[in-house]
């Protein structure tokens, strides 16, 4: 406290012990327990093995071995045409499964309607209906990109109409007799009301839809993470087939902590929505 | 000059939700608020009050009768009727000062002058300094004030009140009433006010509408002379005039009640 008298007590070293504690409270030092103690697990098996190299490479040789790939730019190449295609996938997702959520969520006869046979596509998978999209399109951009949109869409578009259901008649009725058009109501009260579900269904999506970018990879991208860790185990690389899923996890996460929550943060909480 | 507020022979039924029962909910009610009225709306539960105010916001249609707010048919909802529900019904993902200025946006007001005039009522019910804050930081009864300066900024033609301090505390509600008291003497905004609560019409109202059970039809007319800036509850409780009437329609509204309780 600023106003307490400096002679009371010794002061404490406030900023590191402050950050210390909370990264351990915040589970960062769990984290690092746990991290280390994979490593070494993933290490000793490694070197007990026979034929390492082939079954279970150790967590040294990958970052070694794969570091050629590094220096010769080709990792960052993957990671970067597999974060584009998810970004880009995901914002078609957004931009189709939003507006088809509200549409759904405000229009009985339109949900009822669209209803089964919604629930009937959710059934077959992004990687179940890859085989007839390439059979249209080919080994293109236009296959992944249509497999992700597809996988992104259905978490989206069920949030989302939960989430205009859930909307309270009274703030509909308040709005209508303070003079509120249609549009206005969207605007003003659907979408904003459906925010929490709108944030989950996107990181839903999303989190589905990077998973089919990486299977769309393996069966039809060129370049990209889920093809490398194909070629690699075609070309018996294992080594780069656990960097690629080290990858795969690891910048999900990043995803997740620097993209998706920030989002949900910067909304919902500040507006006092997720205290249920 | 004719009424701001008049109905004449209205009647309503609808079928009940679960058992699918016709309920005849409003029997011929005819009433009439002049301009800058204070009206309460008093009676049993189930009595079709909130039906009325219902119809009256536009937000069902009715079956007979007619129903004018200066002169016009109601024909659905519309800001010329403004509506404090039960419920504060305030946008939790907007500020105070963007929920009372809503109306305002929605008429197109340009920001200045939007901003000005929403400050005047953020002023009237005592909300300064609580401007930038979200609802969920408010406590119930300032929430509700959010929503009376909601209404009362759009400059409603009629404000109407569905028992809108039902969902507060005791204490909260003596000190929103005596509040409401002081924003109809600064205003003089012609209102219908909805409540079972005998003392809150007594309080509040230039005249009282006594509602018989179920259908609804209009028992009695009570009217309330005391002036304004007598109304304070600490005064009222003991003055001779305001007992009385609170009495008659206590009474009035005591017969009306099923000895069974809720019916």
């Amino acid at each position: 406290m600023a106003t307490t008298s400096p002679s009371l007590s010794p002061r404490p070293r406030p900023v590191p012990s402050a950050r210390w504690r909370r990264f351990t409270k915040g589970g960062g030092a769990e984290l690092l327990i746990l991290l280390v103690g994979i490593i070494v697990l993933w290490s000793t098996i490694s070197s007990l093995i026979p034929n390492p190299s082939r079954y279970l490479p150790a967590p040294l040789t990958v970052i070694f071995s794969s570091s050629d790939m590094l220096w010769k730019g080709l990792l960052p190449n993957y990671v970067g045409q597999t974060i584009w295609r998810l970004v880009l996938g995901s914002i078609l997702g957004l931009l189709v499964g939003i507006p088809f959520g509200i549409l759904l969520g405000l229009n009985r006869t339109v949900s009822d309607m669209f209803y089964p046979i919604l629930n009937f596509f959710q059934s077959i998978s992004g990687i179940a209906i890859l085989p007839i999209i390439v059979v249209w399109w080919g080994n293109s951009e236009q296959t992944v990109f249509t497999v992700i949109l597809y996988t992104a869409l259905f978490p989206i578009a069920f949030n989302v109409l939960a989430g205009v259901r859930g909307i309270p008649i009274i703030y509909i009725n308040v709005m209508r007799s303070l003079g509120a058009s249609n549009m206005r109501i969207i605007r003003d009260v659907i979408i904003p009301g459906a925010m929490p579900n709108i944030a989950t269904g996107a990181r839903l999506g999303i989190g589905f839809a990077w998973r089919a970018v990486i299977a769309g990879e393996m069966l039809v991208g060129k370049r990209g993470l889920g093809w490398m860790i194909f070629t690699a185990q075609d070309t018996d690389h294992t080594d780069q087939v656990i960097l690629g899923m080290v990858m795969i996890g690891t910048i999900w996460i990043l995803i997740d902590r620097f993209a998706l929550r920030p989002i949900e943060a910067d909304t919902i909480q500040r507006w006092g929505l997720v205290q249920r | 000059m004719p009424p701001k507020l008049v109905v004449q022979g209205l009647s309503h039924h609808y079928p009940d939700e679960y058992t699918g029962e016709d309920v005849h909910a409003l029997d011929n009610v005819s009433l009439d608020v002049e301009e800058g009225v204070f009206a309460a709306v008093v009676g049993p539960s189930g009595c079709g009050k909130t039906t009325l105010l219902n119809i009256l916001a536009g937000l069902l249609p009715y079956h007979k009768g007619h129903v004018k707010v200066d002169g016009v048919d109601v024909k659905g909802p519309s800001p010329d009727r403004g509506v404090v529900f039960q419920e504060h019904a305030i946008l939790p993902w907007r500020t105070v000062a963007r929920n009372i200025g809503h109306g305002l946006e929605i008429q197109g007001m340009p920001g200045p002058e939007r901003s000005t005039r929403t400050q005047e009522f953020i002023d009237l019910v005592n909300l300064t300094g609580f401007e930038d804050r979200y609802p969920h930081e408010l406590s119930g009864g300032m929430k509700q004030r959010v929503a009376l300066a909601r209404t009362l900024c759009a400059n409603p033609v009629v404000m109407l009140m569905d028992e809108p301090f039902a969902a507060v505390d005791a204490q909260t509600r003596i000190t929103l009433q005596e509040e409401l008291n002081r924003i109809a003497m600064a205003t003089k905004k012609t209102t219908l006010l909805i409540t079972h609560n005998v003392d809150e019409a007594a309080f509040l109202g230039d005249k009282c509408f006594v509602f018989t059970r179920r259908p609804g039809k209009l028992k009695a007319t009570v009217s309330i002379d005391i002036p304004r800036d007598k109304r304070i509850w600490q005064d009222l409780l003991h003055d001779p005039e305001f007992v009385a009437k609170r009495d008659e329609i206590l009474t009035l509204v005591r017969e009306e009640v099923s000895p069974h309780g809720d019916d």
